[in-house]
């Protein structure tokens, strides 16, 4: 009676054992990608693109492709949660991206045109040092 | 045994649950720890926030990183969640800065082109300067170019007038050597006075003869520029040392007449060439009278005469 009831206890826990693991498979199969998240990654690194981020600001241009990839990978691996923390580093990396990259061209502007001023208060010596 | 046993098994449940709330109230006394690199992330905002030059810059950037900070600040017991959440905040603060920058970056530019555009009217107005006080020096330029020209018409008026004037005096000159009576030759005038103006054998000048002289004087004081070269001559009577001196006497007493008219000693040479140059035959009491005679020769002009 007693090994009865010790084998019955053990199917028990089998039992129970498996219905938990079809359910842990069952939540995680509910889940579904981050599809927003890679999405708005995906539109943030086209939108560095598209402002030559690629040339004003490398790193975190490569820096977010590199996260997006990941978190592809990690949708591929049903890691959902990496990946969408994945994809809103890649966007986060990507708004940066575009930000340097306005930033730097402001700059370069600027710096221009103060060339250009001194150029031409330059010139203007020379030419009113030529005819005092 | 068995509430022996029992009261063991409370006893036992007892610091358990002691223990547990120990450690509860450890991990409540810890709660205030903010995960790893937040307060990093805090105080790179709070730099950003109190730039005079950007904190009030991209202020939705600024709302987003703040937001962001704040959520990495809360304690989180899963530290992949809390390193994702710093990671976050450190991307927005970043952002905010890049876009406080840009903006001000937009602002100097506004200054920048404001300089330019001085600097530009600076150098348009020295230009216009420049090629007014051109135009002025070109008028002035002009102006002197007219006068320059007007001299030029005057200078070639009076070129015309002298022209006039020369031709005049030519013609004047023309008359007056024909009232002289001389010839024109390479030598230049040649004036020949005749033996009429000396007693034979002397060589003073014969009383009320000079009227002819006083031609040649008054030709001399309209041309000043000319020397005259005075020449006697004898004819062959006689010896001819004794031909010489008397020429030499005669030709003397002529440039004697001359200067006491008031002709420049230094414009006068005279000199004796007896019976050198015979212009006649010496067989014929006419032909001797035509040798003995002083030729006076006025040079030409040093620059030859039109």
């Amino acid at each position: 009676m007693n090994a009865i009831s010790q084998a019955h206890r053990g199917s028990r826990v089998r039992i129970a054992v498996g219905v938990t693991g079809v359910l842990m498979l069952a939540a995680c199969a509910s889940t579904p990608p981050p599809t927003a998240s890679l999405q708005a990654a995906q539109l943030a690194i086209s939108n560095a693109e598209r402002t030559d981020a690629s040339r004003y600001a490398p790193g975190e241009l490569g820096e977010a492709r590199t996260k997006l990839a990941s978190a592809d990978t990690a949708v591929k691996e049903q890691r959902m949660i990496m990946a969408e923390r994945f994809a809103e580093e890649s966007r986060a990396e990507a708004e940066l991206a575009s930000a340097k990259t306005a930033d730097v061209k402001a700059k370069a502007v600027n710096h221009e045109m103060t060339r250009s001023t001194d150029t031409l208060v330059e010139e203007m010596q020379r030419s009113s040092g030529d005819k005092p | 045994m068995n509430t022996v046993n029992y009261s063991g098994v409370n006893l036992r449940r007892t610091l358990i649950a002691t223990t547990v709330a120990s450690v509860l109230l450890a991990a409540c006394a810890a709660a205030p720890l903010k995960p790893d690199g937040a307060a990093e992330v805090r105080s790179k905002l709070t730099q950003l926030q109190s730039d005079p030059n950007l904190g009030s810059r991209a202020p939705l950037a600024i709302k987003e990183a703040d937001a962001a900070v704040r959520t990495a600040e809360q304690p989180q017991a899963d530290t992949e969640l809390a390193a994702h959440r710093v990671y976050l905040a450190d991307r927005k603060v970043e952002t905010a800065r890049a876009q406080a920058e840009t903006s001000l970056a937009e602002d100097q530019r506004a200054a920048l082109s404001a300089q330019r555009e001085g600097a530009r009217l600076d150098a348009r107005t020295r230009e216009a300067d420049t090629a007014r006080s051109q135009v002025a020096t070109a008028r002035a330029e002009g102006a002197e170019q007219k006068l320059a020209a007007d001299q030029a018409r005057s200078e070639s008026d009076a070129a015309r007038v002298a022209a006039a004037n020369s031709e005049q005096q030519t013609t004047e000159l023309q008359r007056q050597i024909e009232e002289l009576q001389a010839r024109v030759t390479d030598r230049g005038l040649v004036l020949t006075l005749g033996d009429v103006l000396f007693e034979s054998g002397r060589a003073d000048l014969k009383t009320g003869t000079a009227g002819n002289l006083n031609k040649l004087v008054f030709f001399l004081n309209k041309h000043p520029d000319r020397s005259v070269a005075i020449e006697g001559y004898t004819d062959s009577v006689g010896s001819e040392d004794y031909n010489q001196a008397l020429s030499q006497r005669r030709a003397d007493s002529v440039r004697s007449y001359l200067v006491r008219q008031g002709i420049g000693s230094g414009r006068l040479t005279a000199s004796g060439m007896g019976m050198s140059d015979p212009v006649a035959g010496n067989d014929s009491a006419a032909g001797r009278q035509q040798n003995r005679r002083v030729e006076v020769i006025v040079s030409n002009p040093p620059a030859a005469s039109r």
